[in-house]
């Protein structure tokens, strides 16, 4: 569903020269399966998961979205994909409804479709009672849950989660994780970046270990652990990027 | 490019910015509310002053008050703008030393035996000394210079009289000024460097707080990914937000000048409001509201694009105000022009956008329309609000403005 094939992403920095934000990435990701990018802040995870989404454009190499080229097609891929960061921000004047209808609109779809489809991920989440609130209103929690059905109102076959917990309390936190195994349990292909070793654990089939740009190593958990004589994954990662 | 797209976005937004306080605040209430409140507080302080200065009394002081021929006496005696005071008034003090300190406002100094001379007909002189710098003491000194020489007429004539000679002999000719300014251009000449002024004013701060909104506000509020991944083109995104900020622009200008035309026609009804109304008695013709109309269109065009293009370069809401604050002076200054004398309407002049529709509507208030200027004008405001809409868009699809956070 995801392929990232060679990518990589320069950037002009006026003091640095040139950064290899991304360097020679490739990785890949089947359907219904909890794939994660660990690394510490700038280690190219947030750079990697704007080129999938089509964000950015790849300075080199390419990546193939549930089979459309991202540098061929850009806006088919931005229809398969759902987006969601720990910083997404939502339109506070608008009320969560107004809001998730906006997306349902630029994502194409028809107007019964959105209102059935709202009405549903409203009701899974629990979000009714605060659905025509304005969003600058509604607490953090609220805010997030608003985020998720944004990001899932058009059923996309591929979720990609930008450090979906950052800033978030424990509660938020937990709202996030849950949906990303519901994600997952009806067949999304999920992506997802972060610097928490405990939540990669709890929740990645696979993850690759990133820093400064380049994949260090690559396999499920238990395979990095056993890979490195480690019995956690924080040494493991030390250990890895260390070497 | 799709049509669907454009709406939505340009729907949202539209929803969005009637819902911004601020942004209400700039482009709606102030243009209706700030313009003939501004008006109506300079008008009433300037009257107010003029009405301090000429509704007092002169106080005058008279040296040598017994020396004035009788007529002039009581000519200056009799008129109550003056308080006339004599130097006994002033004993044991310098006049010179008390006028300056504005004790009085003019001390007239009459010469002795100035009666007389006047009787035998030989020339003499009366003084009349006052502060140029104080106003009040330049008005005494107006009224008295008038009062003196209606009496010296007086004189005149029936010095002409005594030797049986016309009148006439007096009075070669005349000089009769006649105005052929119709009210209409007279009025341009006074408000036709305002209203274009304000009209470019109002369109610019009212597409101002939605251009700072649609744009770094998107960044500010954690938006700007969400819609850079969502599957409309960046050309779509920039054309509806473009397309409100376009109309704010349009609407605040349009109500600036609604509100001004209101205010003249229903408000203004205080006695010195009416003297104002008079001299601007003009109506803004259909033609000429039209024209107005018109040439906002392009300004608002220019205004919103390159507005558009700061703010979503701009990290934050503060960094964008901070720019639109400097163009400000750039975008709003050169309207200044048509209030400059002698800056007159040419080809050179029509193709500098902002100055030449400053010109225009000036021209058109004053009743006249050049057309050959007017389409040289608007060529050059649509080449200029095109070339900063390509630019717009040109920026929003760069990477390194969307992600510069």
């Amino acid at each position: 569903m995801i392929e990232a094939r060679e990518l990589c992403k320069n950037f002009k920095d006026r003091k640095r020269g040139v950064v290899k934000a991304v360097d020679h990435v490739s990785f890949n990701c089947k359907a219904g399966e909890v794939y994660g990018l660990l690394g510490p802040n700038g280690a190219g995870k947030t750079t990697t998961l704007r080129i999938l989404s089509t964000a950015l454009k790849p300075t080199s190499g390419t990546a193939i979205i549930n089979g459309t080229d991202v540098t061929v097609d850009s806006q088919k891929v931005r229809s398969q994909i759902g987006f969601l960061s720990g910083n997404t921000g939502l339109y506070g004047r608008l009320t969560a409804r107004e809001m998730v209808a906006y997306f349902g609109n630029l994502y194409g779809m028809e107007k019964q479709a959105i209102r059935r489809r709202t009405d549903e991920l409203f009701d899974l989440l629990d979000m009714r009672n605060f659905a025509d609130s304005r969003n600058e209103k509604l607490s953090s929690g609220m805010k997030q849950k608003v985020s998720i059905v944004r990001s899932v109102l058009h059923d996309p076959p591929v979720m990609v989660f930008d450090e979906p917990t950052s800033g978030l309390d424990v509660m938020s936190s937990r709202t996030i994780v849950d949906f990303i195994k519901h994600c997952r349990d009806s067949g999304k292909c999920v992506i997802f970046s972060t610097h928490i070793m405990s939540e990669a654990m709890r929740l990645c089939d696979r993850v690759a270990i990133i820093h400064n740009g380049r994949i260090y190593r690559e396999g499920t958990v238990n395979d990095l652990l056993q890979a490195t004589g480690q019995n956690n994954l924080e040494d493991a990662f030390i250990k890895i990027v260390g070497e | 490019m799709q049509m669907r797209n454009i709406g939505t976005i340009f729907r949202k937004e539209v929803k969005d910015t009637i819902r911004d306080r601020r942004t209400m605040l700039f482009a709606f209430v102030m243009p209706i509310v700030a313009m003939p409140l501004l008006m109506t507080v300079i008008f009433k302080i300037q009257m107010a002053a003029v009405q301090k200065i000429e509704g007092k009394r002169s106080e005058i002081v008279i040296q040598n008050i017994a020396q004035l021929p009788p007529e002039l006496r009581d000519s200056l005696m009799t008129d109550t703008t003056f308080q006339i005071k004599t130097e006994a008034d002033f004993a044991g003090k310098t006049l010179m030393d008390e006028l300056k300190l504005k004790a009085f406002q003019a001390l007239v100094v009459v010469p002795d035996n100035f009666a007389k001379a006047i009787e035998l007909e030989s020339p003499t002189d009366i003084e009349i000394y006052y502060d140029r710098a104080e106003e009040v003491s330049a008005v005494a000194y107006n009224k008295l210079e008038e009062v003196m020489s209606r009496y010296r007429d007086r004189v005149c004539m029936s010095r002409v009289v005594k030797r049986q000679i016309s009148e006439d002999v007096l009075k070669p000719f005349e000089v009769k000024g006649n105005n052929v300014a119709s009210a209409k251009k007279l009025a341009g000449k006074m408000l036709g460097g305002i209203i274009p002024y304000f009209l470019i004013l109002t369109c610019f701060l009212g597409a101002m707080s939605p251009a700072i909104d649609l744009g770094a506000g998107e960044k500010e509020r954690g938006t700007i990914e969400t819609l850079m991944v969502a599957p409309a083109t960046r050309g779509e995104f920039v054309l509806g937000k473009y397309a409100v900020v376009v109309l704010t622009g349009i609407s605040s200008g349009l109500l600036s000048i609604a509100s001004m035309m209101g205010f003249f026609k229903y408000m203004a009804n205080d006695a010195a409001m009416q003297q104002m109304k008079a001299m601007l008695n003009i109506q803004l013709d259909i033609q000429t509201l039209l024209l107005i109309f018109a040439v906002i269109i392009p300004v608002a065009g220019i205004f919103a694009a390159i507005l558009l293009s700061l703010s979503i370069f701009a990290k934050s809401a503060k960094e964008a105000q901070g720019y639109v604050g400097f163009l400000n002076i750039f975008l709003v200054l050169p309207a200044f022009a048509a209030m400059v004398p002698g800056v007159e309407l040419n080809y050179q002049m029509a193709l500098i956008p902002i100055v030449n529709i400053a010109l225009i509507i000036k021209n058109a208030i004053a009743g006249t329309i050049e057309w050959n200027y007017v389409i040289t004008a608007f060529v050059s405001l649509f080449a200029l609000a095109a070339l900063a809409l390509y630019f717009a868009k040109r920026w929003f699809e760069r990477e390194e403005v969307l992600f510069r956070m």
